[in-house]
């Protein structure tokens, strides 16, 4: 039997080229919308904006962006960490205690051993839970507990400190924005834009989007999620240095581990990480992250009472998820 | 003489104390398309299943090409030279076309000629899979697998999604496979199709091959014969009813024109002291037929009339309060296993939003109490997921006793039940019927469909094509299921 001529039909009409924009970076563009007009509001306020406003907005968010991006890579995945907060507390102690009295060149080589060990401890989270076959919100709680005890064990209270050239590379002197700039989009760069192309990086979105799918594909799933896990550690070591180089010190104080994992939680939502995973990326949840920081600013800005800063953040991240979430549904039914 | 290719010898798996295989013997030869067929629970989706990887086997071998193997996953079976095209397809809604390609390494430009064999040839690959219909999902999968040349291919009910235009051409792609030295293990209900494409087929059923032989060899009645086997143990059959209902009568359940899913244009009725019977293979719109008559789904098109009302649910709740209640396949999903068995019982109660004070158990004891006598659940067992698989079906249709209702669904409440449990459901089934409710049963248990129905209706790709007089034989069943005309 000849092959007869192909049908046209069959295959539907592709969508066409500003669609797929709009559906892949479309949450994307509102948030970096919203983020200018927060920006701008801001601006507005101050009698004079230089380096040292510009500083306080981008090294402030710098913590929560890292740990956004580290909490985004794991939902994506299909998983969460509730413990990542607090593996930020342990790596900021931990390199506040062995980065006190030493020099710049120090504080760098042991920065790196800070995140490999917050790498480390994804890795265990991560076969924790696919070991256990527990499910990870349990398992990534009880780390929490544990990581945050550990930190008072080796820094019983706020103390232990680090090198001020150290502080100046990476969060920047006191009107130096560019360092925390760079540094942020040097990571998104470097790490993230090769990962997100790669195989790995396919894999991670595959198990979050469709698990049993990809099981059947032949992706090897167990390992791909404790990577996951393994680099959400590492993000959070990286935070937790940076936290370092900020406040000049570390702090164990428990309460301090789950602001900051919700806050985590927070910047992945709402730059545009959909907590059933296989969505997003992690330009969002840095930008998400500044317009989480610029709302307390603003409102204090304004003369309204600071105090109604989360309650301000806790609405905008439900309007903007509820809406998104809205028009993503409206556009599959049709 | 070709050689054997793939070799299955005493295979075995038990899910619990389900015995899905008991001892499966298969050979197939190189360079042969050969069929696997058998009823539904026979045991096929098991076998597929430990071919594949996706699961492993209590007992027995599978020799490859010679060589002892054992699957741990999906992708030691490909590696090995066994490819599945699986019911579903293996990919990734949320992911382009080349995305999904680069998971599994498949060269894209293969892959875009082995599409081009099948007629389609302007898919852009950028394309998401969830924008995609279903029958190019399939194709792309049977694509990814022809790719890797392997020298089993698995396809699982590979033609039920595709039009028939599409499916001429992927046989030719696949007899041309064969040539070349591949072999093909195809499993499907389309017995037409099995005579058309395939050297040889085995028969499973009970969890045993029972028959291998070619298709030209005795037909599609060869077939179905070999799937039903010996009639079993004779359940005593019913005395007959007469529904006395004239045509002016009201019908409690009408559907007209009902197209919603797969399902299309599907009409019947049933009415007051009838039960209908409803028959049919694996997926050919069943569960989607009673969700919709459940209030699960909101129908494209067409009306589901209720006692002359029209149904117009926005949940199981509404459907529930204008009296349709389904009892389904599940028993796992119908009951609260760690709750008792009285909140079991009324849990169909106490749903309404006004319940909310304390709940009067006394009074309700008596309701119970007269519930489980009835249905003589054995009431032993304090959380309702310790009762036997007889007795948690006895709840799921009691609760809707305590609470009452004008038409049930019922969804193979039979299936995995000892004979003495079905024989007691078949009476409270009919006495059901006899005390003024309609009731529409789906069933894959054919033979015992003459004990229980009045008349029985057969779905077959969507739509519902036969009605057959209850005390058909097994046979004629079974050959209507799969779409083949009978003689009444």
């Amino acid at each position: 039997m000849t092959t007869a001529p192909p049908r046209p039909a069959l295959v539907p009409k592709p969508t066409s080229r500003w669609a797929r924009l709009r559906r892949r970076h479309g949450w994307l563009i509102v948030t970096a919308g919203f983020l200018l007009v927060l920006f701008f509001w801001r601006f507005s306020q101050l009698p004079k904006f230089g380096g040292f406003e510009l500083r306080t907005i981008t090294a402030g968010a710098m913590v929560v962006a890292f740990l956004g991006m580290g909490q985004a890579i794991v939902i994506i995945s299909g998983g969460i960490d509730l413990a990542l907060g607090a593996a930020m507390v342990f790596a900021n102690c931990l390199s506040a205690l062995w980065m006190k009295g030493q020099h710049t060149g120090m504080c760098f080589l042991l920065a790196i051993a800070v995140i490999a060990i917050g790498a480390a401890i994804g890795t265990i989270v991560g076969t924790t839970i696919v070991l256990s076959r527990v499910p990870d919100i349990v398992v990534t709680l009880a780390y929490l507990f544990v990581l945050s005890g550990a930190a008072l064990l080796i820094l019983n209270q706020p103390g232990g400190g680090t090198a001020q050239g150290f502080r100046s590379a990476v969060a920047g002197g006191l009107s130096q924005p560019l360092p925390s700039i760079l540094w942020t989009v040097g990571v998104l760069s470097v790490l993230w834009m090769p990962l997100k192309r790669s195989t790995l990086g396919v894999k991670l979105y595959a198990i979050g989007g469709n698990r049993a799918a990809a099981y059947l594909a032949g992706v090897d799933v167990s390992r791909v999620r404790v990577v996951a896990y393994t680099l959400g550690g590492m993000f959070a070591g990286m935070a937790g240095v940076i936290n370092t180089a900020y406040t000049g010190s570390g702090d164990p104080r428990s309460s301090i581990g789950l602001a900051a994992t919700l806050s985590s939680i927070a910047a992945a939502v709402l730059g545009g990480v959909a907590l059933t995973g296989g969505v997003g990326g992690l330009v969002g949840p840095v930008l998400a992250a500044v317009v989480l920081g610029l709302i307390p600013a603003i409102m204090l800005g304004e003369g309204v009472d600071p105090n109604l800063a989360q309650v301000v953040q806790g609405c905008v991240i439900i309007v903007v998820v509820m809406i998104g979430t809205w028009l993503a549904v409206k556009r599959r039914a049709t | 003489m070709s050689e054997t290719v793939l070799q299955v010898r005493n295979l075995a798996k038990r899910y619990g104390p389900v015995v899905a295989l008991r001892s499966v013997d298969l050979d197939i030869k190189r360079g042969e398309i050969h069929a696997l067929l058998g009823a539904n629970g026979a045991g096929k989706s098991t076998l597929v299943k430990i071919l594949s990887g996706v699961a492993q086997a209590d007992a027995g071998s599978i020799m490859l090409t010679g060589r002892s193997v054992r699957f741990r996953n999906p992708s030691q079976a490909r590696a090995a030279g066994l490819a599945t095209v699986f019911q579903e397809p293996a990919l990734i809604g949320e992911l382009t076309v080349r995305e999904n390609l680069s998971l599994t390494h498949s060269d894209p430009y293969q892959v875009r000629e082995a599409l081009a064999s099948f007629g389609v040839s302007d898919l852009q690959f950028d394309e998401l899979v969830r924008d995609l219909p279903l029958f190019l999902l399939r194709l792309i999968d049977l694509a990814k697998q022809l790719v890797l040349s392997p020298r089993v291919l698995l396809l699982d009910e590979l033609t039920a999604a595709l039009p028939s235009d599409i499916t001429e051409r992927v046989f030719s792609v696949l007899r041309e496979a064969v040539r070349a030295g591949q072999s093909i293990l195809f499993i499907s209900h389309r017995l037409a199709e099995v005579m058309e494409l395939c050297d040889r087929c085995t028969v499973l059923r009970d969890g045993c091959n029972v028959e291998t032989f070619e298709p030209r060899d005795g037909g599609e009645g060869r077939m179905v014969a070999a799937m039903l086997g010996t009639p079993p143990e004779q359940l005593t059959a019913r005395e007959s009813r007469v529904i006395h209902h004239t045509q002016e009568q009201v019908p409690l359940l009408d559907v007209k024109h009902l197209t919603v899913g797969p399902l299309r244009d599907v009409s019947f009725s049933v009415h007051k002291g009838e039960v209908v019977g409803l028959i049919a293979l694996e997926g050919q719109g069943q569960d989607v037929l009673f969700a919709a008559l459940a209030g699960e789904y909101r129908p494209s098109s067409g009306q589901i009339v209720v006692c002359g009302k029209p149904l117009s649910a926005r949940g199981p709740a509404d459907a529930i309060r204008q009296g349709l209640v389904l009892v389904p396949a599940d028993r796992a999903t119908a009951l609260l296993p760690k709750r008792p068995i009285r909140e079991n019982l009324t849990l169909p109660l106490y749903a309404r939003f006004r319940s909310w004070g304390a709940i009067r158990w006394k009074a309700e004891k008596r309701r119970i109490e007269d519930v489980v006598r009835r249905l003589a659940i054995d009431a032993r067992a304090g959380a309702a997921g310790r009762l036997s698989g007889g007795n948690q079906q006895k709840l799921t249709i009691g609760r809707w006793l305590a609470s009452g209702f004008q038409v049930l669904l019922l969804f193979d409440p039979t299936r995995g039940i000892d004979i003495g449990t079905k024989r007691q459901l078949y009476v409270l089934i009919r006495d059901l019927a006899a005390a003024g409710a309609g009731i529409l049963m789906f069933t894959s248990e054919l033979r015992e469909i003459s004990l229980v129905a009045d008349r029985v209706l057969v779905l077959y790709n969507g739509q519902i094509i036969e009605e057959l007089p209850p005390d058909t034989d097994e046979e004629t069943l079974l050959s209507a299921c799969h779409g083949l005309e009978v003689a009444r």
